[in-house]
């Protein structure tokens, strides 16, 4: 794009949220002078068929973006199921098996390899 | 944990039988390495400087555990035990840790006015981060396939854990004042130690000729080579020599520090051994 090298244009990323309790998404990059002229930009090029209730610009230059290398920190092993509540999906039936039975510690016992995965 | 083949985990593997002595000792120390250093990390947690901070040491520290994990798993394929036990229910003395890594986070207690050291924490995990980094990457060649796909599998998230502790590292550092005075200070500390982690023990000669990992002279220097490059970025003299100052962990030689940790971390296991997780 054209905004390179701090010139008369800058590339702004446009920001904006449907309702007051709606997320703020991003829409658009535009080209503008400065932030003042990037939000009047932004509102009546790209705002002007649906409902907003928030707009927000901000210079490109200001985001602190990934680099390719840095993407590599993203990557995570599969061996989590520890932090996803589905993780605890079979409660209710564990429970309703144990509660058939009696809880006494012959029983407990017995678990041991069961539950085992 | 990744879950495996029950055949596979029932019978065990093996490895060249004279060989099989240095392997052991090697995953203990890749494994003991990992699980106290995790445990410091764990303890951290509501008490990390930043709260943004807490959740992700935290995640760091579960990833952590979760390498140790893997390779407490390649121990119980090789017929030493079941992982859980190997983590919990081993005396200090068969610990095969770096001394570093079992040194608590500072004075005090979790429970009871914990007045940790924040500075010793960064470097300690930086310094780590790094000679782990080196290490997985001799280990992604070991003739022990089962120990190089662990570690290929490790290498990914030690991308960000580098990163992390690469930016606390730099940042502190070339903060003014007292941050700077810390960290100077903690990476005296830490250095005083470090040899014990990049050390391989009196089994890392059989290690390097059955093909396990290179040698211990070959990590040293790569190691350095990496953390070099973070002392120009803060305009301080390299920390050399490492030394031993509290034992040499690879021996079985440990601290109180280290009995403290695992009457703690194990309380809940030795409670109830049987018990089903």
């Amino acid at each position: 794009m054209a905004g390179k090298e701090q010139g008369f244009y800058q590339v702004f990323e446009v920001f904006s949220r449907k309702a007051p309790d709606a997320p703020m998404q991003h829409q658009f990059s535009l080209l503008a002078p400065n932030e003042e002229i990037a939000l009047v930009m932004a509102q009546e090029n790209f705002m002007r068929r649906e409902p907003v209730a928030d707009l927000w610009v901000v210079k490109r230059d200001y985001i602190r973006r990934m680099s390719e290398e840095e993407k590599a920190t993203l990557k995570r092993l599969d061996n989590k199921d520890y932090r996803l509540t589905r993780g605890y999906g079979d409660l209710k039936k564990r429970w309703r098996k144990y509660e058939q039975n009696v809880l006494d510690e012959k029983e407990i016992l017995s678990w041991k390899g069961e539950i085992r995965r | 944990m990744e879950r495996r083949d029950s055949a596979m985990s029932e019978k065990p593997i093996h490895f060249h039988p004279d060989g099989q002595e240095a392997l052991v000792e090697l995953l203990f120390q890749l494994a003991d390495d990992d699980f106290l250093l995790a445990y410091r990390g764990s303890e951290w947690l509501g008490l990390a400087p930043h709260i943004e901070e807490d959740i992700a040491f935290s995640s760091i520290s579960q990833d952590t555990m979760g390498h140790a994990a893997m390779y407490y798993q390649l121990l119980e394929d090789l017929g030493c035990g079941s992982a859980d036990e190997l983590a919990h229910a081993r005396p200090a003395s068969a610990r095969r840790n770096a001394v570093l890594l079992e040194r608590v986070n500072g004075p005090g207690h979790y429970l009871r006015e914990p007045r940790y050291d924040w500075a010793f924490t960064v470097v300690r995990q930086y310094f780590y981060t790094q000679a782990k980094r080196i290490r997985l990457e001799s280990l992604t060649k070991s003739v022990y396939t089962p120990l190089a796909e662990v570690a290929a599998k490790i290498q990914v998230e030690l991308h960000y854990h580098l990163l992390h502790w690469h930016t606390w590292f730099v940042q502190l550092t070339n903060a003014p004042l007292e941050a700077r005075t810390r960290m100077t200070k903690a990476i005296q500390d830490v250095a005083a130690d470090f040899a014990g982690v990049l050390t391989l023990g009196a089994k890392g000669t059989e290690m390097v000729r059955w093909g396990l990992i290179d040698e211990e002279k070959v990590l040293t220097e790569n190691t350095i080579a990496a953390l070099a490059p973070a002392f120009a970025e803060v305009g301080l003299d390299w920390p050399m020599p490492f030394g031993m100052k509290h034992g040499n962990g690879r021996n079985g030689e440990h601290t109180p520090d280290l009995d403290e940790a695992l009457a703690t971390l194990s309380e809940v296991y030795r409670a109830v051994p049987h018990a089903i997780w």
